[in-house]
């Protein structure tokens, strides 16, 4: 089965590429072996947060003073800017409105009840440009019933600090009877199922409209819209206060939505997009990789005249850990990290844990390598590279995004 | 490098233990979504075997609401059987007795039998609204349900008095696996399959003696009798493929499904010697057209606007590209692929009286999109999909081979293959 | 300082272990008044941290008859007195191909001398038994081993203590033995929930801080020659094995795996570390390589089984008096009258022994504390059952059916844990039933029960009486909804956020030794949603 590029991992970064390469004509399949990462996204995607631990406010300023190393730094800072500045669009295309700049972070409200500096805010959720004020005085929270995955106390307690009174509510609905019956499923999916069927959100909303009788603002879980899009503006507009949404435990309705868009956007460009499949092998020739063989296509091997390796981190399997080495478990690549397994890690959770910094190795063209040579229509791309702690810099979308952008670009060079 | 060891004792079967639980697997359950009853995937799967093996008391009998449509694993992005391990557990801890009703409808092969036997009488029985009444009741069988029609001359039967002959003037070959359906229900898409593989210059034989494939058996928990039956298919299917180099052929995604991966983790029947080679008739058309090997040539009048329908376990193979690139081909054909959705009726689970409000109310997302996608008729590679879209539907349902029969221009395709 | 002169009571029990919670029992349960104080919670210490195997006695019978006897006495009377904390599971010590099959008749005498019943069985018929076992052994004798929980019987023990009008204090440290002429008279403690110093007084004080008896010993001027020995153990992520496992050879390293709840885990290795380091207990890369390499020889499909965590414990060793090098230590209990030995009276300690003679123990402790209070009234603990395996006129499953018909997860879970207690569960209303812990079964109504009754402070106590955060996921979504619970009724939600960050942290702890494979994946998953999308740090206020 032959396609120009077939990328490898269906989360953001392997999404982002196969669009990208779609919407220059490319025939393009991507290979996912499940479901992604994007399920638990937060709904606001980071380009850069934070440098040695001290926040960021303007993080196309702040990429120079990364290390060589970093992946933003070999896609290189004029490459960043532009590529940067076409993301809020390509996602527009796919349905997906967000807004933000890339030369000035702005906050959301995190569940915890803080203020985390981001790049691009999905619609559903607000943005603040400052971290240490709220517009609101009088903020209203509102539960549901037995909903155990939206900490209220928690937000209660971030919004006092921010000079905001508030009280919390919680709704009981006769529509969650039935999903409130089954002692484990009374989660934020089954709960955006009830309102997607749109019978619920009148009545939701009369409720909240009549509790919020004297309040400036009221917050709710993100728990609208999961294969409906419009049923986030419909809240937001049958709630006659101000609304703020936060997110829930995962999985994330907006992040569902979110992967289901961009994958139906992938799709409707042409794309083949292979769920539940694992690459089981490469085959190799001078230095290329011609054929793939997956587990569902067997002795049909699949070709492409480009790869991306867009595989994810440890969670996804693009990278592996045992006892005593790390490796890439599909082709074997060069992996940064094959230390000492004592030393992957350091003893307090919340440090900077040397095993995030983990990844596939690649030349400046984000080529993968294997002993030390590179392959040369195997591209890497998202969090499969090593080189970054994205989680405590807050720049995980934006390795993602923005390197699968760019090895799309070399591939249409 | 990439493969770790010990592999030989592992005894955590389905990887049930590399579930992080990241609880994506609920999100996709079609079941979880209409029937509360029902403890989800992820409950049901990883999270229950761990407790049943604490104690096996832990079992719980809502498992049977799994419709076993496998759309947890195909979610799942650590590799978890989830589907396996609830069937699983079904069969090892099950206590209810199958039902005399669970027996009738996992019988498909005794009970085609004799209903094809009949089926002038049976039939119109079937199809009368008090006999149906009496079987809602009676056996519990849902009077909604339409049972389909019996053909009066067995696929089987028809094979061996007209087809059979002729079969041997082919330079190449291939066993069919017709399954229940074609040979009691719907004789006409076996004669369409053969239509295109002479065509295409293969003869087309039957196993020595095919059996059920037995997936009503082993969800209705007939274990023993399932396992006998695969048995008896795993060595027919030996004597085709290893002894005369013949690869096994089928048009039914159910039964192809059920031989290659539900005998081996279901039953614990070893079938690697059989397994690569027995495939969907779209699959073994893709690859001699991918490989350069076989060109179809199309008549120039089909016009037609398919809707194309991925049946649960078409999208655990990630097979359906192997069809719908075959539909893609047909020059007249306006394709449009529908969201992969569970059509509900898995099998025999949705003709059970308990199951039929569960069964639609999963279905109706499908139905919804059928209705609106102004297509001339449904395909799918499933026969029971075909009964449910088609009863819960205005839309009649035609397999991918049938529609390809039809539009091929034999003449043609035989001129290039057949020289 | 709180001055708190208006009470004393007739003993002080220092330490929240089993040892402490048995006493505490025994004294109330013979009239006396009583207060036990613990530094953490119940427990902690190596209590909690062994391998929770309802010793038989088997594994002494050869080197340790004493001990074996002791073992099975005691083995016994649990069984019958703690029903809800025991798994009857019965045990194997089977011999490998590189042990010596001569042991075994040697073993199987031994156990006859010391009352444990035994069965030869052939490796057939073994395997057959037990599936998990190495296919390759030469010979399997059938022994009364099992498994016990340990937090459950420390917790039903400290139950029946509050019953029988006990006071408990956790989070009380001892900072100092008050002492008045050669007596010591009272104990000062730092509350660490309140931040501040408290003085309780009693007739007799009972030292039952296992190894960190040491140190108490020490606040009143009193050397007991300790050593202790860390043993290191990892648990497995489910039950591999129905029965305990044991090698049929001498005691050594990582030769027992024990089916426990949900789990099974392998243990142990011995290693005497300095006594300052005692509560700085980590598991090293190569005690983790002991553990599999040797796990694996008794059942090798612990090779391909996840571990969920490693985590080590500190045995109370004591030396004999006349032997300051520690080289002829015992195993057995040690029971220390402080008045003889030291000329200091009002002051006993108890240490030494197993968890298993914990019973035994106390009766040891509390005889001695009446003889001193000239208080004659027999020992009832071995007679009496513990809250949770009270025997009515119905089965523990009739009573607890009884009160469920057509069992949830979480409530059978729930029967397993807290025995006929189960009762006090709220049940039938879904605000009770949803389940905060997906992979233990735990619900709201039993958090709930756990704060409201069972002397919770903060989420790791909670996990402890409930097994949250104890599954698979180790916390992964259950810790913020647990969190959640723990904010509405007992922590303001600041300490609450810091508390979800101690918990992740202390999983860590567990998974770090470890964390290859599904572990560490699980664990950057963790990390994202807590930093990540919930913004959580170390310190949030």
């Amino acid at each position: 089965m032959k396609f120009d590029n077939i990328i490898i991992g269906g989360g953001l970064s392997g999404l982002t590429c196969g669009i990208k390469l779609a919407e220059l004509g490319k025939k393009c399949a991507i290979v996912s072996s499940g479901q992604s990462a994007i399920h638990f996204f937060s709904g606001s995607l980071d380009l850069l947060g934070k440098v040695n631990g001290e926040e960021v406010s303007n993080p196309l300023e702040s990429i120079k003073t990364l290390a060589d190393n970093h992946p933003y730094q070999r896609v290189g800072i004029d490459n960043m800017t532009r590529l940067a500045d076409e993301v809020p669009q390509f996602l527009d295309r796919a349905g997906l409105k967000f807004s933000g700049n890339a030369n000035q972070n702005h906050f959301v409200l995190t569940p915890m009840g803080v203020m985390k500096p981001t790049w691009l805010t999905i619609e559903d959720f607000t943005r603040f440009e400052t971290k240490d004020s709220f517009p609101w005085k009088k903020a209203l929270i509102i539960n549901f019933s037995g909903f155990l995955d939206f900490h209220t106390l928690f937000i209660k307690d971030g919004l006092k600090k921010l000079d905001v009174t508030t009280q919390i509510k919680n709704v009981s609905m006769k529509q969650f009877e039935a999903i409130r019956k089954n002692p484990s499923e009374m989660r934020s999916t089954n709960i955006a199922k009830v309102f997607d069927n749109g019978d619920a959100l009148d009545e939701f909303a009369q409720k909240a409209n009549d509790l919020s009788e004297g309040f400036d603002v009221v917050i709710l879980p993100a728990v609208f819209g999961l294969l409906n899009k419009q049923i986030v503006s419909e809240i937001k507009a049958k709630i006659l206060k101000p609304l703020v949404l936060l997110p829930a435990v995962p999985p994330s309705v907006p992040g569902i939505r979110s992967q289901i868009l961009l994958r139906k956007r992938f799709q409707a460009l042409g794309g083949t997009y292979f769920l539940g499949d694992n690459v089981e092998e490469g085959f190799f020739e001078n230095n290329r990789l011609v054929a793939i063989a997956t587990n569902n296509h067997g002795d049909i091997k699949l070709k492409a005249d480009q790869f991306i390796l867009a595989s994810g981190s440890f969670y996804s399997k693009g990278i592996v850990a045992t006892r005593d080495k790390v490796y890439e478990p599909i082709f074997g690549l060069d992996v940064n990290g094959e230390t000492n397994g004592s030393e992957w890690k350091d003893e307090k959770f919340f440090n900077d844990q040397p095993y995030m910094h983990f990844g596939v190795k690649t030349d400046s063209q984000f080529h993968a390598m294997i002993n030390g040579e590179p392959v040369e229509n195997l591209f890497v791309a998202g969090s499969v590279l090593g080189g970054a702690n994205a989680l405590k810099e807050g720049s995980g979308a934006g390795i993602s995004l923005l390197t699968s952008l760019h090895v799309a670009e070399q591939i249409l060079k | 490098m990439k493969k770790e060891i010990f592999e030989p004792f592992n005894v955590s079967d389905n990887n049930f233990e590399q579930c992080v639980k990241c609880t994506i697997c609920t999100v996709y359950c079609p079941v979880l979504e209409v029937n509360p009853d029902y403890p989800g995937p992820k409950q049901s799967g990883p999270d229950g075997e761990r407790l049943r093996l604490k104690d096996a008391s832990f079992y719980d009998e809502a498992l049977k609401l799994c419709l076993n449509c496998k759309r947890c694993e195909v979610a799942c992005p650590h590799g978890v059987k989830i589907g396996d391990i609830i069937q699983l557990a079904r069969i090892k801890y099950s206590k209810k007795k199958p039902k005399v009703r669970d027996m009738i409808l996992a019988n498909t092969d005794i009970v085609g039998t004799m209903a094809s036997t009949f089926a002038p009488i049976v039939n119109p029985i079937v199809a009368l609204k008090p006999v149906r009444r009496i079987m809602d009741s009676v056996l519990k069988i849902d009077h909604h349900r339409i049972f389909p029609k019996y053909a009066g001359l067995r696929f089987e039967s028809w094979y061996r008095r007209y087809a059979e002959k002729k079969q041997n003037d082919f330079k190449k070959h291939v066993s069919y696996f017709h399954g229940c359906y074609v040979n009691y229900n719907f004789p006409q898409l076996g004669k369409d399959l053969i239509k295109i593989m002479n065509a295409c210059g293969y003869g087309v034989h039957l196993l020595e003696k095919e059996k059920c494939c037995g997936v009503a058996l082993i969800s209705n928990g007939l274990i023993k009798q399932a396992t006998k039956q695969a048995l008896h298919n795993v060595e027919a299917f030996k004597k085709s493929i290893v002894d005369k180099n013949m690869p096994v052929i089928s048009t039914s995604s159910t039964c192809i499904f059920t031989i290659r991966d539900e005998y081996p983790h279901l039953l614990g029947i070893k079938n690697d010697e059989i397994r690569d080679e027995s495939e969907l008739a779209t699959r073994f058309l893709y690859r001699l057209i991918d490989s350069g090997k076989l060109k179809l040539v199309f008549k120039k009048n089909y016009k037609k606007r398919i809707a194309y329908h991925t049946p649960c376990h078409m999208e655990k193979l990630g097979w359906s590209i192997y069809s719908t690139s075959l539909l893609r081909m047909i020059p007249g054909v306006d394709f449009m692929a529908l969201e992969s959705l569970c059509c509900g009726i898995a099998g025999t689970y949705g003709f059970k009286k308990e199951n039929y409000e569960t069964s639609q109310g999963v279905g109706k997302p499908l139905f919804e999109q059928i209705e609106s996608s102004k297509a001339d008729f449904v395909a799918t590679d499933c026969e029971t999909c075909k009964w449910q879209i088609e009863m819960s539907t205005s839309l009649k349902v035609q397999h991918p081979i049938s529609i390809l029969a039809e539009a091929l221009d034999v003449e043609a395709t035989m001129k290039l293959w057949n020289a | 300082m709180n001055k708190n002169n208006s009470k004393e009571y007739d003993v002080i029990i220092i330490g929240g272990g089993v040892t402490g919670a048995g006493t505490a029992r025994d004294c109330a349960m013979r009239g006396l008044s009583v207060l036990l104080v613990e530094r953490h919670d119940f427990a902690t210490g190596a209590t909690g941290r062994n391998h929770g195997l309802l010793h038989s006695g088997a594994r002494y019978a050869v080197t340790d008859p004493e001990s074996a006897s002791e073992c099975i006495k005691e083995n016994m009377t649990l069984r019958r007195i703690a029903n809800h904390c025991v798994e009857e599971n019965n045990g194997l010590f089977v011999t490998l191909p590189e042990d010596d099959l001569a042991f075994q008749s040697q073993f199987v005498d031994a156990c006859k001398t010391a009352g444990i019943g035994t069965e030869i069985l052939d490796p057939d018929f073994a395997r057959r038994l037990e599936p998990s076992v190495n296919p390759n052994l030469k010979g399997a004798v059938k022994v009364p081993d099992g498994s016990v929980d340990p937090f459950r019987l420390t917790m039903s023990n400290m139950l029946d203590a509050k019953i029988h009008g006990a006071e408990l204090l956790t989070q009380h440290e001892v900072t100092d033995v008050i002492c008045e002429q050669n007596r010591a008279i009272g104990v000062e403690l730092f509350n660490h929930a309140k931040n501040e110093k408290v003085k309780y007084y009693a007739k007799i004080i009972v030292n039952a801080g296992g190894i960190w008896g040491h140190h108490i010993a020490s606040l009143a001027g009193i050397n007991i020659n300790m050593f202790p020995a860390k043993g290191s153990l990892l648990i497995f992520g489910h039950r591999v094995n129905k029965m305990v496992l044991n090698r049929c050879r001498k005691p050594a390293n990582a030769d027992i795996l024990v089916p426990g709840d949900t789990i099974c885990l392998i243990g142990t290795t011995s290693e005497r570390v300095p006594y300052d380091q005692i509560d700085n207990m980590f598991v090293s890369q190569a005690d983790v390589d002991v553990l599999i390499r040797e796990g694996v020889k008794l059942s090798p499909s612990l090779a391909t089984t996840r571990i969920l965590r490693a985590y080590a414990g500190v045995r109370p060793l004591v030396a004999a008096d006349n032997d300051p090098t520690g080289r002829n230590i015992s195993r057995g209990i040690v029971l220390l009258d402080h008045q003889e030995r030291d000329g200091l009276s009002g002051f006993i300690t108890i240490t030494g022994g197993k968890l298993m003679t914990y019973r035994l123990m106390a009766e040891e402790a509390t005889n001695l504390v009446c003889k001193k209070l000239a208080v004659d009234k027999q020992c009832e603990t071995a007679e009496k059952a513990l809250p949770g395996s009270e025997k009515s006129d119905l089965s523990l499953d009739n009573a607890t059916d009884k009160i469920y018909s057509g069992m949830s997860i979480a409530q059978k879970s729930a029967k397993d844990r807290h025995g006929t207690l189960a009762k006090n569960i709220a049940v039938g209303d879904s605000n009770d039933d949803s389940l905060v812990c997906e992979c233990e079964g735990v619900s709201i109504g039993e958090v709930k029960y756990a704060i409201k009754e069972l002397h919770v402070n903060n989420l790791i106590d909670l996990r402890r009486r409930t097994r949250v955060g104890m599954g698979t996921c180790q916390g992964e979504l259950c810790a913020c909804r647990a969190a959640g619970l723990l904010c509405e009724s007992l922590e303001e939600p600041g300490e609450a956020k810091d508390d979800l960050a101690n918990f992740l942290q202390e999983r860590w702890k567990g998974m770090s030794p470890i964390a290859w494979g599904d572990t560490i994946n699980e664990v950057q998953f963790t990390s994202w949603i807590y930093e990540g999308i919930y913004g959580l740090k170390p310190d949030n206020n």
